[in-house]
């Protein structure tokens, strides 16, 4: 079940573009999943469900994104930068 | 609430493959060629480097790097063939070898010393072909006692292998198997598969998988194989 060990890599690629201090602000963690990645798409959102309900992530959503070919990456973060909507 | 997006386009294997690189590296610095040897539990990956070890391991210095989920009984039954070091790597769980094991395993051997190393993957066919250890090449095994749709069910296994050992051809009398059928349906996924045929019980077509290792090594790596 090696979808876990993606989902943490994830948590930590995360981490690094923001900084744990602003994991909770993170509202949505797209990751772009290939056919042939190799990777159990519905596994990968319930590992990635249970890692962003807790801290230092505060519920941010999963978004996967299924394309052809063996493409895997995390391609980009919502954040909640606290600022009201113009 | 105003959202702000940011991108990030960073691909989750990027740190393993830093991982597996830097065994690329140590690997080719001392001339030790590596094969990472996947199938499904009880294919006879174990057994076969057991023969192996057995028949090469005086003239050809070899080592062994083992994942297991758990217990460290295939390092264990290696090591009684050979006076060399044969390393465990236990995951604890985890499905398959990533690169950071194998590169922190590569402390406790003398590379230079060893011409050709393997890495008996843990037995599963789907997880480690997702994950580059360094290797020169990937063997899959596979027995005749499983399916011959094996690399139609697990292509992604197969399509990343170059090279596949039909493994326990001494039962084909016994079961209902049919050996160019699983060729042909490894061939269909991969074409450039290199097929052997053995049974590591028996022995039988062991000659032409030890012709093949002494000749990856004297070459010093695997024909038609970048790297």
């Amino acid at each position: 079940m090696h979808e876990m060990s993606l989902a943490l890599e994830v948590c930590r690629l995360a981490e690094r573009q923001v900084g744990r201090a602003a994991l909770g602000s993170v509202t949505a963690v797209a990751v772009i999943v290939g056919d042939d990645a190799g990777v159990e798409r519905e596994n990968l959102a319930f590992c990635l469900e249970t890692l962003l309900a807790m801290p230092p992530f505060a519920g941010a959503r999963p978004v996967l994104v299924a394309v052809p070919g063996d493409e895997l990456r995390l391609d980009y973060l919502e954040l909640d930068d606290g600022r009201q909507d113009d | 609430m105003a959202v702000r997006t940011i991108e990030v386009r960073e691909r989750l294997m990027a740190k393993n493959d830093e991982y597996a690189a830097q065994v690329r590296a140590r690997l080719a610095a001392a001339g030790t060629v590596a094969l990472n040897l996947v199938s499904s539990p009880g294919s006879g990956k174990t057994r076969l480097l057991e023969r192996t070890l057995a028949a090469l391991d005086a003239g050809l210095p070899m080592a062994v790097v083992t994942g297991d989920v758990q217990t460290q009984n295939d390092a264990d039954r290696l090591a009684r063939h050979t006076s060399r070091l044969v390393q465990a790597v236990v995951t604890g769980g985890a499905c398959h070898l990533d690169a950071r094991q194998v590169l922190e395993a590569l402390d406790a051997i003398d590379l230079p010393a060893t011409r050709l190393l393997f890495v008996e993957n843990v037995g599963n066919l789907v997880c480690p072909a997702s994950w580059d250890l360094g290797e020169a090449a990937r063997v899959v095994l596979f027995a005749v006692t499983e399916g011959e749709d094996k690399p139609l069910k697990y292509p992604k296994m197969f399509r990343t292998a170059h090279y596949a050992v039909l493994n326990k051809v001494d039962l084909l009398p016994h079961v209902p198997f049919d050996p160019d059928l699983a060729e042909a349906n490894a061939r269909q996924v991969n074409p450039d598969l290199r097929f052997f045929r053995t049974s590591a019980h028996t022995g039988l077509g062991l000659d032409a998988w030890f012709d093949f290792l002494r000749g990856l090594v004297e070459a010093g790596r695997p024909a038609g194989v970048a790297g």
